[in-house]
């Protein structure tokens, strides 16, 4: 037997020896890592969608810049593909398994806001494609028991339950009222709910620090917020809490004031320091309190580098959006490192067992639970006079300032 | 328990409220009465004003209640050359293409104003944004008199434009039967391409003096307009004063609904689609035919 007639059996006897699942037998070794997203470029979103596309390139662009991922040793560049659901939630959907079909990307990264990660989330599974996504902040999300879905942005039942911390934490000061008397308004979304059933688990769990005097609900977008304010002002409470969007925030604040409420903590969930609120808002803005998942106000190096590339390259201050977009991608792209692979299922249990470092986020750390919700934490911020904002909580942080409570101007 | 002053805190706002419900919805009832037509445009209008009297208000530093003034002149002629070059086409056709057509200038408009605008929140702050004026133990917030006024002054301007003018009467005409008004004379196309302008003229003095009170977007304007199908159907689609009344019942109904005890908030907008469901079935004429009725000898 000639050695050109032997060579086909020796190949074949070569790859039977092989490991099972090495890209010698599935396809040939990959060149390029996939990554797609699916982001509101245009439409109701389109700011923050633009915002997670910027932050997504960005870490990209770093990774490609210092010769690729490594993946099993080896570097490979990131190829980034972003498509425009213009907001649309059946559109995003579509376009998410376009990717995972026509694209063949090898992993995901998620959309923005809630509404659009929910109609998302169901294709990473489908495809076991691993989806990391910084843009949903309901709880909802990950009780659908998605195995390849990974969130970045902490929850808004953990929103309530750091504010409830804080609460307590003040009372015990002694600088708020104890029993705290909380009027508390959310809105009719999960969003809302989850802000709901946190404040209201932790009065009813700890009655000594708290008691919910007024429990009212209202839709997104409102028109006129006097009827659910002058129940406010009825239930005679010392706090109140509301969990809104901006349009309804800068709504519903203009009214508060303009009604002459005042209460010892006022706090709208993620609103306050928002530029836009504070715009709108002028000084009725100040000394709000608010939760957050990053601030450019963060002393860390880690937080003052981001800050300071992102004002270099984009010519404005960051926010938590471009933080957590940020984040979101370079947590995917070390999900792909530890896993040494593109294949999704090794990527997958790879993200599920990492515990990133290096986070902009408070703690600086990001790994997830069972669920794929991510362990990770609120910071609270208040607004200072003079467009100023203070990092109140926790005080652990670096450059954590106390809060002034109760909020000057109320007795 | 609510204190007399909460009480007639509530008085005061739907008051307010009604006042505000009404000048949105004053557009709609022109347009519908002479033409037939519902206007799906009226939010995108609504939206599009906002923005000019936002633009005005960065550029010129032009007050929102000047802005909306010169914004209700801008699309008096638009809302002209909206019916010349387009709704004209369709007027006689099925009532599904106007409404098609207009839905679809309501799109071209939030997709322009995305194009141009972004979607990021925009607000106009002013020296009276933040005011009130007291009135007994209630505090009456000045952004909410003011719409709570222009359309006081719109209702009585539009009565006596509809009573006291050729071109009024001539728009009355047209809208209780155009075939007659044309063999009368009343050259129909051209009041329907000035009631056309006249409506959109509203509806844009109305978003401008909307951007006192909110914030807005591209998609600013559509519960409003909901509200107004409600407030027109109720009040009677052809009567202002029945918009009016229609308005202050939608009003009234909300403020109080926090007298229910159990009630949620979040169900107000039911309110106001329950009573559009009502007005259609129970009262097709809306309140308007419900006094004239009362009003005739048996």
């Amino acid at each position: 037997m000639s050695i050109v007639r032997a060579l086909p059996a020796l190949v074949l006897l070569l790859a039977s020896c092989a490991p099972a699942g090495s890209p010698a037998q599935n396809a040939p070794a990959a060149t390029e890592i996939k990554v797609g997203a699916v982001l509101p470029l245009t439409g109701a979103f389109s700011a923050s969608g633009n915002y997670f596309q910027q932050a997504y390139q960005l870490a990209t662009d770093e990774v490609n810049g210092a010769g690729g991922l490594d993946v099993g040793g080896k570097k490979l560049p990131i190829t980034l593909k972003v498509l425009d659901d213009g907001s649309d939630t059946t559109k995003s959907r579509s376009l998410v398994e376009q990717l995972a079909t026509q694209e063949k990307v090898n992993a995901l990264l998620g959309g923005y806001d809630t509404t659009l990660v929910q109609a998302q989330q169901g294709v990473p599974d489908q495809y076991k494609i691993p989806m990391v996504e910084g843009g949903g902040a309901a709880s909802a999300i990950f009780t659908r028991g998605n195995k390849y879905l990974f969130g970045t942005l902490a929850t808004i039942d953990d929103l309530g339950n750091i504010t409830m911390d804080f609460l307590k934490y003040w009372e015990d000061q002694g600088k708020l009222p104890k029993p705290l008397k909380i009027a508390l308004a959310w809105e009719n979304t999960d969003h809302g709910k989850d802000y709901q059933a946190a404040v209201n688990k932790g009065a009813k769990d700890d009655p000594a620090h708290f008691q919910v005097v007024l429990d009212q609900s209202f839709d997104l977008n409102g028109s006129d917020f006097t009827p659910l304010l002058t129940q406010v002002k009825a239930a005679n409470a010392d706090a109140f809490l509301s969990d809104a969007h901006l349009p309804d925030f800068i709504t519903m604040h203009r009214q508060y004031t303009q009604l002459g409420l005042k209460h010892k903590f006022v706090s709208y969930g993620a609103r306050g320091p928002d530029q836009k609120g504070r715009e709108a808002l002028t000084t009725a803005a100040d000394y709000l309190v608010a939760g957050l998942w990053w601030t450019p106000a963060l002393t860390d190096q880690g937080s003052r580098t981001f800050t300071d590339t992102w004002k270099t390259k984009f010519n404005v201050t960051p926010d938590w959006f471009q933080a957590l977009g940020y984040d979101t991608a370079r947590v995917l792209y070390a999900g792909i490192t530890k896993a040494g692979s593109l294949d999704g299922t090794k990527v997958r249990d790879a993200l599920a067992g990492l515990e990133f470092t290096g986070a902009l986020v408070p703690g600086n750390k990001i790994s997830f639970d069972q669920t794929g919700k991510p362990k990770t934490t609120f910071l609270m911020t208040q607004n200072l006079p003079n467009n100023e904002v203070a990092i109140v909580w926790p005080s652990s942080l670096e450059g954590s300032k106390a809060a002034m409570l109760p909020m000057p101007g109320t007795s | 328990m609510y204190e007399p002053s909460a009480i007639a805190g509530l008085v005061v706002t739907a008051v307010l409220t009604a006042g505000l419900y009404a000048l949105m919805s004053f557009g709609l009832a022109l347009v519908y009465g002479v033409m037939k037509i519902i206007n799906l445009a009226h939010a995108g209008t609504m939206m599009l004003s906002a923005f000019v009297v936002l633009e005005l208000n960065h550029r010129f530093h032009l007050d929102p209640i000047l802005g909306a003034i010169v914004s209700a002149a801008l699309f008096l002629v638009v809302g002209m050359l909206l019916y010349v070059l387009a709704v004209r086409r369709v007027i006689d056709a099925p009532p599904i293409a106007s409404l098609l057509l207009l839905f679809g200038v309501w799109l071209c408009a939030q997709n322009a104003a995305y194009f141009f605008w972004g979607s990021e929140d925009q607000s106009i702050v002013t020296s009276y944004t933040l005011a009130t004026i007291p009135l007994g133990d209630v505090l009456v917030p000045v952004t909410r008199l003011i719409p709570f006024g222009a359309s006081l002054i719109a209702l009585g301007l539009l009565s006596w434009f509809l009573r006291s003018t050729d071109l009024g009467k001539a728009i009355r005409a047209v809208s209780q039967n155009s075939t007659a008004a044309r063999l009368a004379g009343i050259r129909s196309g051209r009041v329907s391409t000035i009631a056309f302008g006249i409506g959109s003229s509203l509806s844009a003095f109305a978003g401008g003096l909307l951007t006192l009170l909110f914030s807005f977007t591209p998609d600013f304007g559509h519960t409003f307009q909901l509200k107004s199908f409600a407030i027109i159907v109720l009040g009677g689609l052809e009567s202002f004063p029945g918009v009016a009344l229609g308005a202050l019942v939608l009003a009234v109904i909300e403020s109080f609904s926090i007298l229910i005890p159990g009630w949620r908030g979040s169900l107000v907008n039911l309110l106001a689609f329950t009573l559009l469901v009502a007005g259609l079935v129970l009262l097709p004429g809306g309140i308007a035919s419900l006094l004239e009725r009362r009003g005739k000898p048996e």
